[in-house]
């Protein structure tokens, strides 16, 4: 714990001097992941602090994001509010709409609340292609990005680094305001409401205003995005939005502080490389949640904090050994599944079943090999590394398991 | 004898045709430790409801210090000096000890709404937490997730939260049920030591307990409170043992 700020001024100087590091679609993906990373704390402090799971903060992202466009349109990036400061918009949107949205939502608790929250945002965007003027309709709302301060913002290194000091600087308030009282509060709210009540709280406003503060934030991510892409479309209010932002969430780590945001981060940069590469890349998001909650149920970051506080009593080169020889072996799993699953997804893609004729059954390509879909290799192949991937796994476990016997 | 603090005339509560308590006078002095016992079903949980306002009772009066407080909300009845411990401990299990004492202790300081100072900073509080943790011996336990402390310390941590608006009167509902008999005399004990200056009212089933804590003893069957005396008074009372202490005098 004591490396934490060593890593993080590490980190930070790292994202400072990136755009000299990768190529042009890497920065646009990192701008992305900032985000991503920005939503993700957002929602992290009303559901891993308040202990509030909303289904629909997609909504006060989306209002944010629109908030900021046609402030764009409206003040021509000059004036009052320049083009840096256009997330000011987003932000204030959405808190107030977490102010309205949260006093009706948190009058309740756990899946109700959940309910309320889910069917506010499906309101709102059913709503949102009959009102024109706001939501832009089908085709949605677009801007253009002005100079500002001296700055061009024409190019993607400019887009980047307001999205970096945005983002860097709202996470940093997100901290703070978890070390003040009402901060606190929240964790209170989330372990035991009924207890503050009988400690003279009102929970209804505390529900309220931390509802509201994480719409806030929200706001701002919105609001970056449409900077970003200089448009804003009614899509940005659909469920998969708040479902990304759950499941990115609980990825990371929703309890622990820096958790949402690099689940956020991580899966915006899975779904960045893989959804070039496959068809089925939402497929493998889902498998990695599931695995994540099966067999890290604390989130990547929760796990590396649960780690770092409690070491293993095996010592460090030990535990690294054991830690490469695992990656190893669920490496060879991984890449046993993902060749099956792919060439299944091959097999059974429409174009494929058309090219069969009269039972001649042409060759599958993948991974730069031709494979018959008839012959035993392919099958073997695949099923046979993630079968020997698993039983590395299984054997690595036992040793260890084996170990920390012999020392007890 | 002077003025009592907790003051109930003629009390009465039912729930639509059951009538659970019957005409109840109690006046508790300042100072004093007051216990209530009775049988399962005599009315001890509802009438720790009625004094703490969780109810209002159907007919009556209740005066805290004087003031007429029949019918007040919990939060109010709080402010005005009294407050309440719970049967099933009711803690903040996923926060460190010191986390839920100093969200006991800042209503007191009615911070509430409160986004622009740091907690770490608040001088008052922390030195008020850590008093508390001090007196409730949990000083060495608190960076302990409270989910992790022994059953008798989270009694005490629940006590200890009772204590923190610094209240003239405390009522602690079973605070010995399920402990063994080592934790019910450190718990004892603890009663004895943050109690002092203040007015307990406790309910409690542990009768050897009782009789060597409370001052006082008022003795609740089917409603009504039949007897309230010293211990030794208590114990010699004829119609306490015929309907209450009668199976263990025998």
């Amino acid at each position: 714990m004591k490396f934490a700020p060593l890593f993080l001024l590490i980190s930070v100087a790292v994202l400072i001097v990136l755009p000299w590091l990768v190529s042009g679609s890497m920065l646009n993906a990192a701008v992305q992941m900032l985000i991503a990373a920005l939503f993700a704390m957002a929602f992290g402090l009303l559901c891993g602090q308040a202990g509030m799971l909303s289904f629909g903060h997609a909504a006060y992202f989306g209002i944010g994001a629109f908030a900021a466009v046609h402030a764009m349109n409206a003040f021509g990036g000059e004036g009052l509010l320049p083009t840096p400061l256009l997330p000011l918009v987003g932000g204030a949107t959405g808190l107030v709409g977490g102010l309205l949205a949260g006093y009706f939502s948190t009058k309740r608790t756990g899946v109700y609340f959940a309910m309320i929250t889910l069917a506010l945002a499906e309101l709102l965007h059913a709503l949102a292609p009959h009102l024109k003027t706001v939501f832009g309709g089908e085709a949605g709302i677009s801007s253009f990005r002005m100079p500002a301060w001296g700055i061009g913002f024409g190019g993607l290194n400019d887009v980047y680094f307001l999205t970096l000091v945005w983002t860097l600087v709202c996470i940093g308030l997100l901290y703070l305001f978890s070390k003040t009282p009402l901060g606190r509060l929240a964790l209170g709210l989330r372990e035991n409401a009924h207890r503050l009540r009988f400690l003279g709280y009102n929970t209804n406003a505390l529900g309220t205003l931390i509802f509201a503060v994480s719409a806030m934030f929200a706001g701002v991510a919105g609001a970056l995005q449409s900077i970003n892409i200089e448009a804003a479309n009614y899509v940005v209010l659909e469920s998969h939005i708040s479902t990304a932002v759950v499941l990115n969430s609980y990825i990371g780590g929703v309890r622990v502080f820096l958790g949402p945001a690099i689940g956020g981060a991580v899966m915006t940069f899975f779904g960045h490389v893989t959804s070039d590469l496959t068809r089925v890349w939402l497929l493998y998001q889902g498998i990695i949640f599931v695995l994540v909650m099966m067999f890290l149920p604390r989130g990547l970051m929760g796990e590396l904090v649960e780690r770092a506080r409690n070491p293993s009593a095996e010592g460090v080169a030990q535990t690294l050994g054991t830690l490469l020889m695992r990656l190893a072996s669920l490496a060879i799993a991984a890449f046993g599944a993902v060749f099956t699953i792919e060439f299944l997804q091959r097999l059974l893609s429409p174009e494929y079943r058309a090219d069969i004729t009269e039972g001649n059954w042409p060759d599958i390509t993948l991974f730069s090999y031709d494979w018959a879909p008839l012959s035993i290799a392919p099958w073997a192949i695949g099923l046979g590394l993630f079968g020997l991937g698993i039983a590395l796994a299984t054997l690595i476990n036992r040793r260890v398991a084996a170990r920390k016997e012999a020392q007890a | 004898m002077s003025d009592p603090i907790l003051s109930l005339q003629h009390v009465h509560k039912s729930f639509g045709e059951a009538h659970i308590i019957r005409d109840v006078n109690l006046d508790v002095i300042p100072g004093e430790r007051h216990a209530v016992i009775g049988p399962n079903g005599a009315g001890k949980s509802t009438l720790f409801h009625l004094c703490s306002g969780q109810f209002a009772p159907s007919e009556g009066r209740i005066f805290l210090n004087g003031k007429n407080i029949t019918g007040l909300k919990p939060a109010e009845v709080n402010r005005h000096g009294l407050a309440r411990s719970f049967q099933i401990t009711n803690i903040f299990p996923g926060v460190t000890v010191f986390e839920n004492l100093r969200l006991a202790v800042m209503r007191k300081h009615n911070l509430q709404f409160v986004f622009w100072r740091s907690a770490a900073h608040l001088r008052q509080v922390n030195e008020e937490v850590d008093d508390l943790l001090t007196k409730l011996r949990l000083t060495d336990r608190a960076q302990t997730l409270a989910s992790q402390l022994s059953y008798s310390e989270q009694r005490s941590l629940e006590i200890g939260m009772t204590l923190a608006s610094d209240p003239q009167v405390i009522l602690l509902d079973e605070p010995m049920a399920g402990m063994s008999h080592e934790e019910t005399d450190y718990t004892a004990d603890l009663i004895r030591e943050i109690t002092k200056g203040r007015t307990l009212l406790i309910v409690e089933h542990d009768m050897s307990v009782v009789f060597a804590l409370a001052h006082r003893i008022s003795v609740l069957v089917y409603g009504e409170i039949i007897a309230t005396g010293t211990p030794d008074e208590i114990r010699g009372n004829a119609r306490v043992k015929e309907a209450y202490l009668g199976e263990e005098a025998a």
